[in-house]
C-alpha cells in the first residue's frame, strides 16, 4: 500500500461494472424497494407517453366530432392519468428514500464494524479525517445514487421507448424523421457530462487546496505576523484563488452551453414536425377529407410536436445520471477497499482461552519489530515477568517503551519471536480475551464525550455508582471531580476537551482501575498531574496492583523509583536492568539519563511548587 | 429584522463592481424569455392561419395570427413553403439558447468573481485580525466559514438570485401574450398558480426543523465516529469493540430514521406539487378542449396555451426551495460578515507617528533613555536596545500577567527569562510582537515607542522561534528561505548548521526540497524546532528570541546550538525563555519572574550571591545530584 493512497485519488475513467456489482450486493437487503421503483419509474414514463397523445385526441374530437361530451371524458383521462402519476411519484420517493437511507445505515455499519477490527498498523497510514469521510460522505454518496440511477434507467428507457412507439403508431415516416435527432443527441451529452465531470474534478481539488490554504492561514496567524508575510501570503493565495475562479468559469460556461444546444437540437425535432406533418395535413386537405385515412389530424400533429419537445429530457438525464455513476465510482471504490480490507491482526482459527483467571507470567522471547521495513524497533528483545512485579522502563524517546507497551496489548504484533502468557503464545488466544485482562493508562488520556461517571464506568460496564466513586478515590480523582458543576454526571465535552490534561489523566486511571486488571501499564500516564497528588496515587494504586504484572514508563523518580525492576531501554534493547540503588551505583547509562532528564524535570516541579506556595 | 436588512444591505456591497454584469445577466435572462416564449407561438401561427385556413377551424383567426402571417409572405406562400416556419422555430429556440448561455456566463462571472473577492478579502483579514481573535475562535469553524459558507454565498449568487427572477420574468413575460390572444384560456392556465406558490412556501416553512434534524443527527453520528476513531486505541485496550458499535449503531440508526422521515416528506411534497401542477394541465386541456369544441379556440391557440403553462408552472413550484435556499444563504452571510466586520489590528495613524517626532526632539522626555546611559542615544540606527517602561497587560482577566514590568537590555546583549508557567514570559515577548498591546507603560526598540510603529515594522525587527514553531507546506528550503528571500545557498546551509540541522536535512531523500506538512514528510517536534531556529537565523533583524525554543532538542544538540549561539554573540539583542538552568546561565542578564513581576535581576554570579529563588533553584540541581548518590548509597 502506498503513502500517497489516501491522497485525491486520480479517477478511473470508465464505469467498473465488476466493482458496482459487488457494491450491489450489499443492497441485496434492498431489493424489494429498489424493483418496486423501479415498477414505478415504468408506470411514470407509460403516463408520460400516453398526456400527449390525450391532448391529441381531445383536439381531433373538438374539431373534428365537435363532441363535447368526448372531450370532457378525455379531459377526465387526463385528470386520472395525472392522479396515477403523483401516487407513483409519491410511491418511487418513499421507496428511494427506504433503500437509499437503509443502505447508507449498512454500508456505515459494516465499515464501522471493519474498523474496529483493522489494525493500527492501518490506522498508522491513513489520517482520521480520511477515515471519517469514508463512513460519512462516501456513504451517502454510494447510498444515494443507487435508487436514482437505477429511477432513472428504467424511466429513461420506458419512456424512450413509450415515445417510439406512440409516434410510429400516429405516423411512421413522421416517427422516424422525429427520432434522426436523437443519436447526435445522445452523443453530444456524452462527450458533453464527460467534459463537465472533468471541470468538476478540477474544481473540487482546487477546493481542497483553498481550505488547506485557509486552515493554514489561522494555524500559523502568529508566525505569519512575525515573519511580516501577510502580503507574500496573500498573493500566493491570490494564485489560488484565481486557479479556482478559472477552473469554475470553464465548469460554469460548460454548463450553460450544454442545456441551450441540446433544448436547440430538441427543437429540430419540433421544427421537423411541424414542417412535414404541416405538409402532410395540407396534402389531406387539398385532397378533399376532413379526416384523411393516410394524413394526420392537427391532433396528431400537436401530440408529434410535444413528444418531440420532450424527447430530448430522457436522453439528457440518462446522461446525466450515468456521468453521476461514475463520479461515486471513486467513492465506491474506497468503501469497497476498507471492507476488503483484512485486518492484520485477527484471532486464529483454534483460539482456545484458558480457564484459568489470571495471568502469572509474561514473557517477550527474542522478539524484534518494525514499523517500517528495515527500521527496527526492537531488535531480539526479552523480558520475563511475574505476577506482582513492577517494571518500569526508561530510556530515551525513540528508543522502543511504547513499543513494547503496543506489542504486549497486541495493538501490533512482533515480527519476529513470540510473547508468551502464562508459557502460551498470545497468538493462541483471543483477542477480546487478552483485552479484557489489561488496564491499561496511555500518554495522551482520551476520554468519551458523556459523564465523568460514564467515562470511568468504560473499564468495567457492570461497575456500580459506588465501585466507580471508589475507584476514582482510589486515584484521587474524586476531589476534583465533587467540585465540578455537577459531579460525577458532569458532561466532560468532546474527548474530554472540558477538562484538563492532568484531569483526563485521573479519570482515565480510575477507567483503568475499576477494569481490575491482570496487567496494568501506564505509559506517562501521571506525567501532567502534580508531584504530591502521583505520590498519593503511587501509594493508593499499589494497593490494586498487588498480586499483578505492571509496566510503568515515566520519567518522574518518584515513580521509578518505587519500581522492582527498572530498564533502561535504547534503541530497541535491554541497555541496563535492576534497582534504582544497583543502576545508580553502575554509573551508566541510567545514571546519565537520570543527571540530563530528571534533574530538570525535578527542577521544574520546584519552579511549579514556588509560584504555587506564594 | 434590522440585521437582516444589513445582510442585505452586505450582499449589496459584496455586488460592489459585478452589479452591471448582474444587470446583464438579467437583461439576458428577459430577452432570453421572450424568445423562449415566441417558440410555441410558431406552431400556433402555423397551425391557424396556415393550415387551418379562413374559417377551418372555430373562431376567427386572431390579429396576432393575421399580420404575423402577412409579415411571413401570406399564406400561400407559407404553405408552400413550410420548412421557413420550422427554420424559424429552431432559429427562435437558438436565439433563446444564446441569451440563455449570455445569462449563465454573465452570471457565472458576477457570483465567481464575488466569491473570489470574498475569498481574498477573508484571507487576507485572517491574517491580519488581532491576535486575541484568533485566541478566541476555533480553527475549525473559521475554517469553515471560508469554505462551506463561502460556497452557500456562491450557489445564492448563482443560482438563487438569478433564479428569483426567473420565476417572476417567466409569469411576468407570458402574460401579455396569452392576454393577446385568449382572456379566458389565460385566466383558466394561471388559477392554480397561486395555490401552489402557497403551498411551496408553506411547505418549506414547515419541514424546515426536520431539514435541521437530519443534519443534527448526521453531526452526532459523525462526532461518535469521531471520537471512536481518536480514541482506538482506548477502545482495544479495554476491548470494548462491542459497545462502540452499539453506540454508533445508535447514532447511525436515528439518522437513518430522520433521513427517511425527510424523504417521506419530500414524497408528499412532490407528489401533491406535481399533483397540481399537472392538474393546472389538465385544466387548460379540458377547458381548451371544451372551448374548441364550441368554436371558440383556434386549435393553435390551444397548443399555445398548453405549451406556455408547461414553461412557467415547473419553475413555480421551486419557489419554496429557493426561499429556504435564501434562509440559508443570510445565515452564511451572517458567519462570513462576523469575520470580515471583525476590527482589524491597528496601526498608528500618520499624525502620531509624526508627533513621536516631534516628541523625540534634542532634550525629549525619556526618563528611561537618559536612565539607561544610552551610549548611542536615538539617531535612527537599528541596533535593538528594548525598553520595558512600568508595562502592565491583563489579557481579558482579572489578574495582572504582566505587572509593572521595568526592564533595559541593552543592544547586542542576551536576557534570560526564567520563571514557573503563567509568570508572563512569553507574554512580553507576544507584547513585544505588538501580538498585544499593553494595558499601561510603554515598550521602545532604540527608543522609539513600540505603539506609535506600525506593527509590521515592530516585527520585521525581531526574530522569533516559538516552543511549537509553525512550518508552511512548503519545502524546507523554502521555509527557512522565508526569513530572507534573497539568501544564497551558502547562507541558508550556514543558518541550518549553525541551529544544527543540516544534517538531518540532508538524510531526507530530496533534501532541502523536501516538502513539509500533510503532502510531504512529518517532523519531529525537535526538527521543527531546529528549521525554524534556522529560519530566525537566517534573516537580519536586530533582535532574536528563544521562547523555549530548545524544548524538544535532546541536550547534547542543545548545547552545540548554545555553542552556535554565541559565536554569534553581539549580532543579535537576544531574549531567551528556558527551563534548564545550563542553558540560562550563559546569558548577560538573568530575569527571574513571578506572577508577572521581576523578582530577582543580575548575573549567574550575582544571582547566586544573594538568597534567593535563583539559588535555591541551583542549590536544589546540586541537591538532586547529591541526593542520587544518597539514594545509591542509602
Amino acid at each position: 500500500m502506498s503513502d500517497i493512497e489516501f491522497q485525491e485519488e486520480e479517477y478511473r475513467r470508465r464505469l467498473d461494472p465488476r466493482l458496482w456489482r459487488r457494491v450491489l450486493a450489499h443492497a441485496r437487503p434492498y431489493r424489494r424497494p429498489l424493483a418496486a421503483l423501479a415498477l414505478a419509474g415504468v408506470v411514470v414514463a407509460a403516463v408520460d407517453a400516453l398526456l400527449p397523445r390525450v391532448t391529441g385526441l381531445v383536439i381531433d374530437q373538438a374539431t373534428m366530432h365537435g363532441g363535447g361530451g368526448q372531450v370532457l371524458r378525455y379531459s377526465l383521462d387526463y385528470l386520472g392519468l395525472v392522479t396515477v402519476m403523483a401516487v407513483m411519484v409519491w410511491f418511487f420517493i418513499v421507496m428511494a428514500g427506504r433503500a437509499a437511507t437503509g443502505f447508507a445505515y449498512d454500508l456505515r455499519r459494516a465499515g464501522f464494524a471493519r474498523l474496529q477490527e483493522l489494525s493500527f498498523s492501518f490506522y498508522d497510514r491513513r489520517p482520521v479525517g480520511w477515515l471519517i469521510s469514508r463512513i460519512t460522505s462516501d456513504c451517502d454518496r454510494v447510498s444515494g445514487i443507487i435508487p436514482w440511477f437505477l429511477l432513472d434507467l428504467v424511466w429513461g428507457t420506458s419512456l424512450l421507448a413509450g415515445v417510439s412507439v406512440m409516434m410510429l403508431r400516429l405516423n411512421v415516416s413522421l416517427a422516424l424523421l422525429v427520432m434522426t435527432v436523437m443519436p447526435p443527441l445522445a452523443i453530444l451529452s456524452v462527450v458533453f457530462q464527460a467534459r463537465l465531470l472533468r471541470t468538476q474534478r478540477a474544481v473540487r481539488k482546487t477546493n481542497s487546496k483553498i481550505t488547506a490554504s485557509f486552515n493554514e492561514a489561522i494555524m500559523g496567524v502568529r508566525t505569519t505576523k512575525a515573519l511580516v508575510r501577510e502580503e507574500a501570503n496573500l498573493v500566493e493565495f491570490q494564485a489560488l484563488s484565481g486557479e479556482m475562479y478559472g477552473y469554475s468559469m470553464r465548469n460554469a460556461l460548460l454548463a450553460a452551453i450544454y442545456l441551450p444546444i441540446v433544448i436547440t437540437l430538441g427543437s429540430v425535432g419540433v421544427g421537423l414536425s411541424l414542417w412535414k406533418g404541416g405538409i402532410d395535413i395540407g396534402t389531406a386537405r387539398i385532397l378533399g377529407g376532413a379526416t384523411p385515412a393516410t394524413g394526420l389530424s392537427f391532433g396528431t400533429l400537436v401530440a408529434f410536436i410535444q413528444y418531440a419537445a420532450f424527447f430530448y429530457i430522457p436522453v439528457q438525464e440518462l446522461a446525466e445520471r450515468f456521468t453521476q455513476l461514475q463520479a461515486a465510482q471513486a467513492a465506491a471504490e474506497r468503501i469497497q477497499g476498507l471492507l476488503d480490507t483484512v485486518p492484520e491482526i485477527r484471532d486464529a482459527e483454534d483460539v482456545a482461552d484458558p480457564r484459568e483467571k489470571g495471568i502469572n507470567h509474561v514473557e517477550f522471547r527474542n522478539v524484534s519489530f518494525a514499523y517500517k521495513e528495515g527500521q527496527a524497533v526492537l531488535d531480539d528483545f526479552n523480558l520475563r515477568a511475574r505476577a506482582g512485579e513492577t517494571i518500569a522502563l526508561v530510556g530515551p524517546t525513540g528508543g522502543g517503551k511504547s513499543t513494547i507497551v503496543s506489542l504486549l496489548c497486541r495493538f501490533y504484533e512482533p515480527t519476529a519471536g513470540l510473547i508468551l502468557l502464562n508459557g502460551v503464545d498470545y497468538k493462541k488466544r483471543s483477542l477480546a480475551w487478552l483485552q479484557s485482562q489489561l488496564g491499561v493508562v496511555l500518554q495522551t488520556p482520551h476520554l468519551f464525550s458523556g459523564s465523568v461517571k460514564e467515562n470511568i464506568r468504560y473499564g468495567r460496564l457492570d461497575a456500580t455508582d459506588d465501585e466507580v466513586i471508589e475507584a476514582a478515590r482510589l486515584v484521587n480523582a474524586d476531589g476534583f471531580i465533587r467540585g465540578l458543576d455537577s459531579g460525577y454526571a458532569t458532561d466532560v465535552g468532546e474527548g474530554g476537551n472540558r477538562l484538563s490534561t492532568g484531569q483526563k489523566q485521573l479519570v482515565s486511571l480510575a477507567r483503568a482501575v475499576i477494569a481490575r486488571p491482570q496487567i496494568f501499564v501506564m505509559d506517562e500516564a501521571t506525567s501532567s498531574v502534580d508531584t504530591e497528588t502521583e505520590r498519593l496515587i503511587q501509594a493508593a494504586i499499589e494497593t490494586v496492583l498487588r498480586g499483578r504484572i505492571s509496566f510503568v514508563i515515566a520519567h518522574r523518580l518518584s515513580t521509578i523509583r518505587s519500581a522492582d525492576r527498572i530498564l533502561v531501554i535504547e534503541k530497541g534493547r535491554i541497555v541496563e536492568e535492576g534497582t534504582h540503588e544497583e543502576l545508580i551505583r553502575r554509573r551508566g547509562h541510567y545514571h546519565r539519563l537520570y543527571m540530563n532528564q530528571f534533574a530538570r524535570e525535578e527542577q521544574q516541579q520546584v519552579l511549579e511548587g514556588i509560584a504555587r506556595e506564594e | 429584522m434590522s440585521s437582516k436588512d444589513s445582510k442585505y444591505r452586505m450582499i449589496w456591497g459584496l455586488m460592489e463592481g459585478f452589479r452591471l454584469r448582474y444587470a446583464a445577466a438579467i437583461g439576458a435572462l428577459v430577452l432570453g424569455s421572450c424568445f423562449m416564449y415566441m417558440v410555441p407561438l410558431i406552431p400556433q401561427i402555423v397551425i391557424d392561419g396556415v393550415l387551418s385556413g379562413p374559417g377551418g377551424g372555430g373562431k376567427p383567426v386572431s390579429a396576432l395570427v393575421r399580420r404575423a402571417v402577412a409579415v411571413g409572405g401570406g399564406r400561400e406562400y407559407l404553405h408552400a413553403h413550410l420548412w421557413i416556419p420550422a427554420a424559424l422555430l429552431v432559429l427562435l429556440t437558438a436565439i433563446a439558447g444564446c441569451f440563455t448561455y449570455l445569462r449563465g456566463r454573465w452570471s457565472a462571472m458576477a457570483s465567481e468573481g464575488i466569491v473570489r473577492h470574498v475569498r481574498d478579502r477573508l484571507y487576507d483579514q485572517l491574517q491580519h485580525l488581532p491576535c486575541g481573535y484568533h485566541d478566541k475562535a476555533e480553527t475549525g469553524d473559521q475554517v469553515q466559514r471560508c469554505t462551506s459558507d463561502v460556497e452557500t454565498l456562491r450557489q445564492f449568487l448563482a443560482n438563487q438570485v438569478v433564479e428569483i427572477g426567473r420565476a417572476v420574468i417567466m409569469m411576468a413575460v407570458p402574460i401579455p401574450l396569452m392576454l393577446a390572444l385568449d382572456p379566458r384560456m389565460t385566466l383558466v392556465s394561471i388559477l392554480i398558480l397561486p395555490p401552489i406558490v402557497i403551498f411551496s412556501i408553506v411547505f418549506f416553512g414547515r419541514v424546515r426543523h426536520a431539514f435541521k434534524q437530519v443534519d443534527v443527527a448526521e453531526g452526532r453520528m459523525t462526532g461518535t465516529l469521531q471520537e471512536n476513531l481518536t480514541g482506538i486505541r482506548v477502545v482495544r485496550a479495554f476491548a470494548r469493540q462491542d459497545y462502540e458499535s452499539e453506540k454508533f449503531d445508535a447514532r447511525n440508526s436515528t439518522h437513518r430514521d430522520l433521513d427517511y422521515r425527510l424523504y417521506k416528506l419530500m414524497a408528499w411534497y412532490w407528489a401533491s406539487s406535481d399533483l397540481m401542477c399537472m392538474s393546472q394541465k389538465a385544466l387548460v386541456v379540458a377547458a381548451g378542449g371544451y372551448l374548441l369544441a364550441t368554436g371558440r379556440l383556434q386549435v393553435g391557440a390551444f397548443y399555445f396555451f398548453l405549451a406556455v403553462v408547461n414553461m412557467f408552472i415547473w419553475p413555480v413550484r421551486m419557489m419554496g426551495r429557493i426561499l429556504t435556499e435564501l434562509g440559508k444563504a443570510t445565515v452564511s452571510i451572517g458567519r462570513i460578515g462576523a469575520i470580515l466586520m471583525h476590527p482589524r489590528e491597528t496601526n498608528p495613524s500618520e499624525e502620531e507617528r509624526r508627533d513621536r517626532v516631534d516628541g523625540m526632539g534634542p532634550g525629549g522626555a525619556i526618563p528611561s533613555h537618559s536612565a539607561s546611559g544610552g551610549d548611542e542615544g536615538f539617531s535612527g540606527t537599528r541596533n535593538g536596545e528594548i525598553v520595558f517602561e512600568r508595562v502592565r497587560f491583563r489579557h481579558g482577566g482579572e489578574r495582572h500577567i504582566v505587572d509593572g514590568i521595568s526592564v533595559r537590555i541593552p543592544a547586542g546583549q542576551t536576557v534570560a527569562l526564567l520563571g514557573p508557567s503563567g509568570s508572563g514570559k512569553s507574554t512580553i515577548v507576544n507584547l513585544l510582537l505588538r501580538f498585544y498591546d499593553p494595558d499601561a507603560g510603554t515598550i521602545r526598540i532604540d527608543g522609539r515607542d513600540i505603539t506609535r510603529m506600525e506593527r509590521k515594522a515592530v516585527r520585521s525587527q525581531i526574530a522569533v522561534v516559538m516552543q511549537e514553531p509553525f512550518l508552511y507546506s512548503k519545502t524546507l528550503g523554502e521555509n527557512i528561505r522565508l526569513a530572507r528571500q534573497d539568501a544564497a545557498e551558502h547562507e541558508v546551509v550556514e543558518a541550518a548548521s549553525a541551529a544544527c540541522v543540516h544534517d538531518a536535512i540532508l538524510e531526507f531523500e530530496k533534501g532541502y526540497d523536501t516538502l513539509v506538512g500533510e503532502r510531504g514528510v512529518t517532523l519531529s517536534g525537535g526538527q521543527r524546532q531546529r528549521v525554524a531556529l534556522a529560519r530566525a537565523l537566517l534573516g537580519s533583524s536586530p533582535i532574536l528570541i528563544l521562547d523555549d525554543a530548545l524544548s524538544a532538542v535532546d541536550t547534547e544538540t542543545e548545547s552545540m546550538i548554545l555553542d552556535a549561539l554565541r559565536a554569534r554573540r553581539g549580532r543579535h539583542t537576544s531574549i531567551l525563555i528556558a527551563h534548564r538552568l545550563s542553558t540560562l546561565m550563559q546569558a548577560d542578564w538573568i530575569l527571574v519572574l513571578d506572577r508577572g513581576r521581576v523578582i530577582q535581576a543580575g548575573t549567574h554570579e550575582n544571582l547566586l550571591a544573594v538568597d534567593g529563588l535563583y539559588r535555591r533553584l541551583w542549590e536544589i540541581q546540586n541537591e538532586v545530584e547529591s541526593g542520587l548518590l544518597d539514594t545509591a548509597t542509602g
